[in-house]
């Protein structure tokens, strides 16, 4: 293109440049769209089941958080993701949300990504407010630091579900409710299947999560204390963060191999990492089973890993959050009470249900 | 924003002018069908929202304009903005003097330490300002327990910094303003910011001048820290809390937004006016995918990728124009 443009006219080659990347930009947007619309046909599976609360739980309404009553489906919604939907926790997550709300009706969807970048999901969130949404549903990257938003999201009492990740902050006041899963349950139940696994004695590493946020806080504390509890035999000798990224987790137990050549048990704090470890685990030649795995999640991967053998359970992790966020946003913009802490019960996978139960992963 | 720029006649002092604001130029253009295109685009909250988001990385990037006209590269931005942030975080239990002294004394000495080595050594700027990268986003880890303790701040006043505003334009709007006045004034100037000029466009010539090569070079790799670790500090002071999640990449965009500003990455020209412009464009590009909406995370990348890779051919064919044309 720029070699038929005579540089004694750089106007019009600035502007034909600026002309391109509009267009660009309209081409890619399109494209987008119809990738949404093939990805609607895929049925529900195993949608998300909420624990029973607790007697005298805390409870939130549309009054009680100074929110106007409004009609979700005409509604002007903003769905704001953490990281790239390049793993497939997010991938089922943000199509969960997306087809959710068109199935609904919600026409009016607005989605970001901030690509692991917290700057850059504080301003996708801020300029969502400032175009004025009326929900804002938010999976946090990181569980501090949303001071800013808070104040702007107050000031115009929109409603803010967080899911799968926590913000530490007061809930029906700087945010509606947390919908997610116990992640020190999690934890507790890895621990459980891994002194299972290892007859409750040896060695065992851990995959840490990405720091800064209350899941891997959480998915830690949970696994230790139970393996203090259950196995004391059983000593966690390695920890370090793999960024629940399979690059990461494998790199750090290609470390860790080098490091402890004789490690009993790999707990990785989420699928992904466990993965990369199995893939490092390869490398160093050793065979499924010689190293016993347990993580957190529920992927086709690593239920895939189970039945070949390199894994030897899973605790799932449900990342359909669509149904469950929109059904407690009707509830709150009806009038109804809704909870300030959803938490939703996940199943785990073992060598006993993972052929026949493999179709219920993601 | 919305600046109106006069041209002077002939086609290359057009050229020259249009090189020189290229990404002004670019800037003003997209800002204005933008403003056609998206209503949502047209709030003066949303203003805001871009011109308070884009501050930090404003910081940044004026340091950075410094150390690439010199001919050199600093990567160590990234790692001390989040050190910056976390020190700060931390600090603010003392009151705001201390969040903001000490980001500026711990991210200004690695400034220092980087310049010491690089001017004295004549190791490659990159391989000393990777290494401060490394370790400054090691320290950081090790101080806030690998990441996973978050600092809240602590200081009402400190938290004001980020999040209040003067005459409805946020505070971290102004202060990023006023500094860049000042960067103009010192590069355009003083004796240091030709100094500055002369050692980018060749270092011997500039020794043989006369010049104190080694100690300007200290000096823009200080200013560089000084004010990476302030950009921290007030998105610390904005965020209210230390995030450790921070910064990754951050030294890219900086450099990124300096070359599409018109400063040449082999040093000894540069703007910071275009350098300005360079961020607000990164800024927009950002908030207009999001205008968008529903636009896919891979295809952010690609769109923000293609952007700058359009931006830059158009430039390398501007300057090619001015040379053509030039007498």
């Amino acid at each position: 293109m720029f070699n038929n443009v005579s540089f004694a006219r750089p106007k019009i080659a600035a502007s034909l440049a600026a002309a391109a990347l509009l267009l660009g930009a309209g081409a890619c947007a399109k494209s987008e769209d119809s990738g949404a619309t093939t990805g609607t046909g895929a049925a529900p599976v195993a949608s998300q089941v909420v624990q029973s609360a607790a007697p005298g739980a805390a409870t939130c309404t549309a009054d009680q958080y100074g929110a106007s009553k409004i009609d979700l489906k005409t509604a002007s919604v903003g769905f704001s993701q953490s990281e790239k939907e390049a793993n497939p926790f997010r991938i089922a997550e943000t199509q969960s949300i997306k087809d959710e709300a068109a199935k609904l009706g919600i026409t009016n969807l607005k989605t970001s990504n901030a690509n692991s970048q917290f700057n850059k999901q504080i301003a996708d969130v801020e300029q969502m407010i400032d175009s004025g949404v009326q929900l804002l549903v938010i999976a946090p990257l990181n569980s501090d630091g949303w001071d800013s938003v808070f104040a702007k999201a107050s000031a115009k009492h929109i409603p803010i579900v967080t899911i799968d990740r926590k913000i530490n902050a007061s809930a029906c006041k700087d945010y509606l409710t947390f919908i997610g899963s116990d992640f020190a349950e999690q934890g507790k139940r890895a621990a459980d299947a891994m002194a299972k696994a290892l007859g409750n004695k040896g060695e065992v590493a851990i995959l840490l999560g990405a720091p800064g946020n209350n899941v891997t806080t959480l998915r830690t504390s949970g696994f230790k204390d139970e393996i203090a509890k259950v196995a004391p035999d059983i000593k966690v000798t390695f920890e370090q963060t793999g960024n629940f990224s399979r690059e990461d987790g494998q790199k750090v137990a290609e470390q860790l191999l080098q490091s402890k050549p004789n490690i009993n048990g790999i707990y990785g704090e989420n699928d992904e990492m466990a993965l990369g470890a199995i893939t490092a685990l390869k490398g160093a030649g050793k065979k499924p089973g010689d190293v016993k795995i347990v993580s957190i999640d529920g992927t086709k991967g690593a239920v895939q890993g189970i039945v070949d053998g390199w894994i030897s359970a899973v605790i799932e992790s449900n990342p359909r959050f669509g149904p469950l966020a929109f059904e407690t946003a009707t509830k709150f913009f009806g009038g109804t009470p809704v909870g300030q802490d959803i938490v939703i019960q996940d199943r785990a996978y073992d060598e006993s249900n993972a052929k026949s139960d493999i179709g219920s992963a993601y | 924003m919305t600046m109106s720029v006069t041209l002077p006649a002939g086609p290359g002092r057009l050229a020259g002018v249009v090189q020189r604001q290229g990404a002004l130029a670019v800037l003003v253009t997209v800002v204005v069908i933008s403003l056609a295109t998206f209503p949502g685009f047209r709030s003066a909250d949303n203003a805001g929202t871009i011109l308070v988001a884009a501050a930090p990385p404003m910081l940044i990037a004026l340091g950075m304009t410094f150390v690439i006209i010199t001919g050199g590269i600093d990567l160590s931005v990234g790692s001390l903005y989040v050190l910056g942030g976390v020190v700060a975080a931390w600090a603010s239990q003392y009151g705001m003097l201390a969040a903001l002294a000490a980001p500026l004394l711990l991210c200004g000495a690695i400034g220092v330490l980087n310049g010491v080595l690089i001017a004295r050594t004549a190791m490659a700027p990159f391989i000393v300002t990777l290494a401060a990268l490394l370790g400054a986003r090691g320290l950081m880890r090790s101080i806030s327990d690998q990441g996973s303790t978050t600092y809240l701040v602590r200081s009402d006043a400190f938290h004001e910094l980020g999040t209040g505003s003067l005459f409805g334009v946020g505070y971290p709007v102004w202060l990023a303003a006023v500094l860049v006045g000042l960067g103009i004034l010192t590069l355009n100037r003083t004796r240091f910011g030709h100094a500055v000029h002369a050692i980018g466009g060749s270092e011997d010539a500039a020794a043989l001048m006369g010049l104190p090569v080694r100690r300007v070079k200290v000096w823009v790799y200080l200013l560089s820290g000084l004010l990476a670790g302030l950009a921290g500090a007030i998105n610390a002071a904005k965020l209210g809390s230390g995030v450790t999640v921070l910064g990754s990449g951050m030294e890219l965009d900086a450099i990124a937004a300096v070359v599409i500003g018109g400063t040449l990455l082999t040093g000894g020209s540069g703007s910071i006016a275009g350098t300005v412009a360079g961020v607000l464009l990164l800024g927009v590009i950002q908030n207009l995918i999001n205008q968008v909406g529903n636009v896919n995370s891979n295809w952010q990348q690609v769109i923000s990728g293609g952007f700058l890779a359009v931006v830059v051919v158009a430039q390398t064919y501007l300057v090619r124009a001015r040379r053509t044309h030039s007498p």
